[in-house]
């Protein structure tokens, strides 16, 4: 193979820069006709809705279960041991509460159900764009937009915000034995301090707006990406690896802004 | 059929994530619910505000009584200005009560709370509380107790 | 302008370019109606864009596209909408939906175009099917269906609301000869019984050529040429001839363009 000159890097460079304001802008289109398009959405919108929301909620329940109470027992588990030098074990139920709450809960879930769910959608529907049936559909007069796409973006919407809220009660939960039952810490002062200073406002609303904002962004990569890929088994391929990359760096960046928005003002 | 077991699926599931949030704002943090009850305004000045915010808890004898509102700074007599909203059920407060910023535990946040006067006179919405005790800043304390030791030693 | 009846669909001066790229320039292609008419070309030639432009799911960059009288392009949402009952499309691998059973698949366009009541929709479905000869696969699962097997539900799909015209988009491709044959007769007998257009896309020469009333033979942007299957195989225009002959080497050349041979070998890389 020829070796690349600096001039050809860098033109390459600029054109990658170039195609990715475009993805950008084709991928915002998208969204725009999915949610406020005019097309035919062929038969029963709600019935699709809930076929969606069980293959993509339901089916990722017991990766966020199982995953939640891992990490709220370790959680517990480090917190105890830093915190036990300063002799505030006590503190060990408000630690675990608002770590989950603020930043674990959202963060994990949406990365989580990138990896589950997106790269779930992604694949479904590369498939079954490279399958044509988004052709057949179009065809027969359906808007594949609205009876493919549409169903699967709510149910993402949707899921996600109430997978997160399962993650931190699990994980909460799975803190609260380690603790109590484990590490022997006062099962009051823990439930006590833990309600002291936790926040609805401030920490349980705050990480539910993330896990919307999370919600939104990672589904949108998910279909879009599928939508979008090259209609071969490679094309497929990358695609979904696309979705969980984009969707992970997408999730951990707007986690730190909007941490910045919400908590950073002492 | 299998619409049955889907549609099942997912109402389960939308009930656990609900019943998920109605944990976290109840047992997490708790919470309190008729939180809408009718409040009145009373007014207090501190020297020193340091460490209180906006939405702190105003309790008296340990109790939860209300909340902070706003603060402002008062420019006529350069100290802080606190609004608190109180429970209209707690009414009967003597206009020489105390206001006091505290701090929840050693180095928790700090709130605010109203120890009762003697007096028959009782505080109304808009009113002021006179009798205030500014927060505790942790390097007074020292330089307190450093003079303290000092003139102990000096004896 | 306006449409000839004799044609149940016409493209009138039509181009259609990808990005930078021209796929058509200027064609007029005339399918008449009733009848098996192939459109045939080299691989890349751009029939299935030809398909989809036929059936309305992309927009020429110029001309006309008349499909049964109306003009493809100016019509609104709701007209084109009702247009597509007219139109049956067979795609290359079937395009059956993956979560939804034969019978299901069949019923989706009658389910879709209209609010007919299910024991007529039911008996429909098993009227296609049997066309078809698949009515005791209705409660299959497209993954439990051999390739052959899912072409022909999809083509009792293609038929459910009786279109009056049919396209296949490569439907001979990887076949085995047995289901060639169904297909080729499916599409005959459907032609000839139902009184349908049928559009075959094809590269396969052999079997298009033997059921098509009328060929097109398309390629680099234009129209090779036109006629009768017996016509072009007496054609001199050099392309039809490497086309309908299958000759290696001709307009359509064998090798890459590349260096000279010697220079490659003996140079320096």
């Amino acid at each position: 193979m020829r070796r690349k000159s600096i001039g050809e890097r860098i033109r390459l460079l600029g054109r990658a820069g170039i195609d990715v304001v475009g993805s950008l802008g084709a991928s915002t289109v998208f969204l725009l006709r999915v949610l406020f398009g005019r097309g035919n959405v062929g038969n029963g919108f709600t019935q699709l809705l809930i076929k969606q929301l069980f293959s993509v909620g339901v089916m990722s329940l017991v990766i966020i279960v199982v995953s939640g109470l891992f990490i709220g027992m370790v959680l517990a588990l480090q917190g105890f041991n830093i915190l036990s030098s300063y002799g505030s074990e006590q503190a060990v139920g408000q630690m675990v509460a608002l770590t989950l709450l603020r930043e674990l809960g959202p963060v994990v879930t949406a990365l989580l159900f990138a990896g589950r769910a997106g790269s779930a959608l992604t694949a479904e529907i590369g498939n079954m764009k490279s399958t044509e049936q988004l052709s057949s559909l179009e065809m027969i007069g359906v808007d594949p937009l609205k009876y493919i796409i549409a169903p699967r973006l709510w149910a993402g919407f949707i899921s996600l915000p109430l997978l997160t809220m399962i993650f931190c009660v699990v994980g909460i939960w799975g803190g609260a034995m380690v603790a109590v039952d484990w590490l022997g810490v006062y099962d009051g002062s823990f439930w006590a301090n833990m309600q002291n200073s936790v926040s609805f406002e401030k920490d349980v609303l705050n990480g539910l707006i993330k896990s919307i904002v999370f919600a939104f962004v990672v589904t949108w990569i998910a279909v879009f990406q599928g939508y979008d890929c090259e209609p071969t088994s490679e094309g497929i391929s990358r695609a979904t690896t696309k979705t969980v990359v984009y969707a992970s760096l997408a999730v951990l960046g707007l986690d730190f802004i909007l941490t910045a928005l919400m908590f950073g003002d002492f | 059929m299998q619409n049955r077991t889907l549609e099942i699926g997912v109402g389960l599931f939308l009930l656990a994530g609900l019943l998920a949030l109605l944990l976290l704002a109840l047992r997490v943090s708790g919470l309190t619910v008729g939180a809408g009850q009718d409040t009145y305004k009373l007014y207090a000045n501190f020297d020193n505000l340091a460490g209180l915010t906006v939405r702190a808890k105003v309790t008296m004898a340990g109790v939860g009584i209300g909340k902070v509102t706003a603060i402002d700074l008062d420019r006529d007599t350069f100290t802080g200005r606190v609004t608190m909203e109180l429970e209209k059920r707690v009414d009967n407060l003597p206009v020489d009560s105390t206001a006091s910023i505290l701090t929840a535990g050693l180095l928790g946040e700090k709130y605010i709370g109203i120890s009762v006067g003697g007096d028959d006179q009782l505080l109304k919405d808009g009113g002021t509380i006179h009798d205030t005790q500014s927060s505790l800043v942790l390097e007074d304390l020292i330089g307190k107790f450093l003079i303290n030791s000092v003139n102990k030693d000096s004896k | 302008m306006s449409a000839d009846p004799a044609y149940a669909v016409e493209l009138k001066g039509v181009s259609f370019k990808r990005g930078s790229r021209s796929i058509f320039n200027n064609v007029d292609i005339f399918i008449p109606r009733g009848k098996v008419t192939g459109i045939m070309g080299p691989s890349g030639s751009g029939k299935t864009t030809l398909l989809r432009l036929m059936g309305a799911q992309l927009r020429p960059s110029s001309g006309e596209v008349w499909v049964n009288g109306q003009n493809l392009p100016a019509l609104s949402r709701s007209d084109l909408f009702d247009m597509r009952k007219q139109m049956g499309v067979l795609f290359q691998s079937g395009a059956l939906f993956t979560d939804l059973d034969v019978f299901e698949n069949v019923a989706f366009p009658l389910r879709v175009h209209t609010e007919l009541p299910e024991d007529m929709i039911r008996d429909i479905v098993l009227m296609k099917l049997q066309a078809v000869g698949l009515r005791g696969a209705i409660e299959l699962m497209p993954d439990e269906l051999s390739g052959g097997m899912k072409r022909r539900v999809a083509l009792a799909r293609a038929i459910a609301l009786d279109p009056q015209i049919l396209m296949y988009d490569e439907p001979f491709v990887g076949q085995d000869p047995i289901a060639m044959g169904i297909l080729v007769r499916l599409i005959r007998l459907l032609n000839d019984a139902l009184g349908i257009t049928s559009i075959v896309v094809s590269h396969d020469l052999a079997e298009t050529a033997s059921i098509a009333d009328y060929l097109y033979v398309v390629g680099d942007t234009q129209v090779l040429g036109h006629g009768t299957p017996a016509e072009l195989m007496e054609s001199d225009n050099p392309r039809i001839r490497q086309f309908m002959k299958g000759i290696a080497d001709g307009p359509v050349p064998f090798h890459f363009p590349a260096a000279d041979y010697r220079d490659d070998l003996l140079g320096a890389r």
